[in-house]
């Protein structure tokens, strides 16, 4: 390690030296450190074992509890409970659903979040910032109320049947369907991808864009050259957090999706809860995990990327 | 590349623009050679920027006529101009290398790729810059990325260069360096351009003619020498140089009082020991050393006088005789004589 000025001063607690890391930064870290080990990784260890049937120790009461529970026939456990899950065509229906209202909801959310940042950044003016203070309201509205509004906007006896009867015309009922969750999470996720892309792109120097209609280049290839290419982090980020928010999502479909099949986030509850399958709910759990794991990669993975490529590391 | 034409390269005619409700630029009137490098100097508010910005087409000209190479413009968006802009922070696309930057304008243009790599090989090494075509501007220094920024506008082949403020972000040792640089390039390709610089040495020291702007309009649009030695307007004679301002009249070499202004160029002052003619008694109050020269200030009864020695320096105290050689008169802000 390259060692550091010394900066020694009389508040002695406070000095940098030469020599190594310091301590002192060590035990600053240690608190969060154990915190995050024991609250998150501990639950963490202790799922993953009893998913591959380790059911003694803090496992031994759900298992006790819990029916169609496997215990480990090997050293390592086994894997039972994953072949449940697998094979049964209920979670296939609901991995699909869950794949679907993701990849489509998050595509809707960027492309949606883009277009409003990008006409903020390239036409400014009172009307965009009032869209953008529009969007950014459900942010401030609870996701069961937001649900609850979707519900009576979209339901049998609601606000769009209700107003297109008028004229003869017979709305489709979109509640208890896939389109009616991809609404509501389209509409909770929103924000928060509007703010942090438009931030991205609010903050590109106008000289930027200048240059590139200098160049003779037209609007479009100001986007697609010089916009989106110096906003990709927060565009990657906002993709990222968009779509592992929408993978364990919860409230929107329970509200608003169909029982069956459902998104993964209510198939655990109901597989923990209603049907008292504690171990299979885990291994779903750890598949969304899974999922969302390698969505992290990909983020962290493009973020390595664009600071290698502009120096930063 | 140098084009033969009895066109201007540039002309501006009766241009007015107001921003925020104020009056920015007020029927500007402006004619460039082809071929010919001017400069837009003033001090900041004076409308300087507002003018490039109009000639390269990102802010619209609320009257007047914008004609580029013997084109109207006017109503042309930046991207169907015949010009190439600088900017003050260079505006190079910090996740393109060098050669990205340099090749896209002709990537637009549609040429082929064997023709853009030849173009952005000859672009960089003009600017002495083809060792770092991979590099990304983050990696090069001030200096590097400005003459990247230069390729990037001389690759379009424009018919106007626009520089706005090209050399305020280099160190003073570079600033020169680059400033001969961009002199030489562009005599070489004989290309119209207009730099614009709140820096007068930079402008006189660059440019063919200088055009010294004030609250909008050009007070005085000539050769560097004669923006010097022939300030039209009180205000550039202040602006240009340094000089001796006195209210009042020159009679038998005294300021007394009356109307007008007296202006007097320090180099235009005889500081001598002994009486000469048309001189007056003084004593110096200051004595300033300026690297090869100095500067000395003398106090006599109508006035302190400010000249530049470079030999016989008195000291600080003495009495010494103050002639003046020439002097410029204003009256209502306009040269008199």
């Amino acid at each position: 390690m390259r060692s550091r000025k010394s900066t020694s001063t009389k508040r002695g607690f406070l000095v940098r030296k030469d020599e190594g890391p310091s301590l002192l930064g060590l035990a600053f870290s240690i608190p969060p450190l154990l915190l995050v080990l024991i609250f998150v990784g501990l639950p963490i260890l202790i799922g993953l074992t009893f998913s591959l049937g380790f059911t003694s120790g803090p496992n031994r009461v759900v298992s006790l509890i819990g029916q169609q529970i496997h215990k480990k026939n090997h050293w390592w456990g086994t894997f039972a409970a994953y072949s449940d899950v697998i094979h049964d065509s209920r979670f296939l229906g609901d991995l699909g659903l869950t794949l679907f209202v993701t990849i489509l909801s998050t595509i809707l959310v960027i492309l949606l979040s883009l277009s409003i940042a990008l006409y903020q950044r390239l036409i400014g003016g009172k009307k965009s910032s009032l869209l953008v203070t529009l969007s950014i309201i459900p942010l401030f509205v609870p996701v069961v109320i937001s649900a609850w509004a979707i519900h009576t906007f979209y339901g049998g006896d609601g606000f769009m049947r209700s107003f297109f009867s008028q004229f003869g015309i017979n709305f489709p009922t979109l509640t208890s369907t896939p389109s009616a969750i991809v609404i509501g999470t389209v509409w909770t996720s929103l924000p928060f991808a509007i703010l942090m892309i438009s931030s991205g792109l609010q903050g590109i120097p106008d000289a930027l864009i200048e240059s590139a209609k200098d160049c003779g280049a037209s609007p479009i290839r100001v986007i697609t050259n010089i916009l989106i290419p110096l906003a990709k982090t927060p565009i990657i980020i906002a993709t990222s957090f968009t779509a592992i928010g929408i993978l364990g999502s919860f409230t929107i479909p329970l509200f608003l999706g169909p029982n069956q099949p459902t998104m993964l986030g209510v198939e655990i509850s109901n597989f923990f809860g209603s049907y008292n399958r504690p171990q299979q709910s885990l291994v779903m759990a750890f598949m969304v995990f899974m999922i969302a794991s390698g969505i992290a990669i990909a983020y962290v993975w493009s973020n390595v990327k664009s600071a290698r490529e502009s120096g930063r590391i | 590349m140098k084009k033969e034409s009895d066109e201007m390269g540039l002309e501006l005619r009766g241009l007015k623009k107001i921003l925020g409700g104020r009056v920015i630029i007020d029927d500007l009137d402006l004619r460039v050679e082809q071929g010919e490098m001017i400069s837009l100097l003033g001090p900041s508010g004076c409308g300087k920027t507002t003018t490039l910005r109009m000639i390269a087409g990102f802010l619209t000209a609320d009257a007047g006529q914008i004609m580029l190479a013997g084109k109207d413009v006017t109503q042309l968006g930046p991207d169907k101009r015949p010009s190439a802009m600088v900017f003050q922070n260079y505006a190079l696309w910090p996740h393109m290398s060098a050669a990205k930057n340099v090749a896209y304008p002709l990537k637009i243009k549609g040429l082929s790729k064997v023709e853009i790599n030849e173009k952005v090989e000859a672009a960089l090494e003009l600017v002495k810059l083809l060792h770092h075509k991979d590099s990304r501007p983050g990696q090069i220094s001030g200096g590097e990325q400005q003459r990247v920024a230069l390729a990037r506008a001389l690759v379009q082949e424009p018919d106007v260069l626009l520089l706005d403020e090209p050399l305020s972000n280099l160190d003073a040792k570079l600033r020169e360096k680059v400033r001969e640089d961009i002199r030489e390039l562009q005599r070489r390709l004989g290309i119209t351009t207009v730099i614009v610089t709140h820096d007068q040495e930079e402008a006189l020291s660059i440019s063919d003619r200088v055009a010294v702007m004030n609250s909008g309009r050009i007070e005085q649009f000539s050769s560097p020498q004669d923006l010097y030695r022939h300030p039209a307007t009180e205000y550039v004679a202040t602006f240009i140089g340094s000089l001796n301002r006195f209210e009042g009249e020159l009679v038998d070499g005294q300021i007394r009082s009356g109307e007008g202004i007296v202006g007097i160029r320090p180099e235009d002052l005889v500081i001598a020991q002994n009486y000469i003619e048309g001189s007056h008694q003084g004593t110096v109050e200051l004595v300033i050393p300026r690297g090869h020269f100095y500067e000395i200030v003398v106090r006599r009864h109508d006035g302190l006088f400010r000249a530049f020695m470079n030999e016989n320096v008195p000291a600080l105290g003495e009495s010494v005789h103050v002639g003046i050689k020439k002097s410029l008169r204003y009256h209502n802000g306009k040269l008199v004589a």
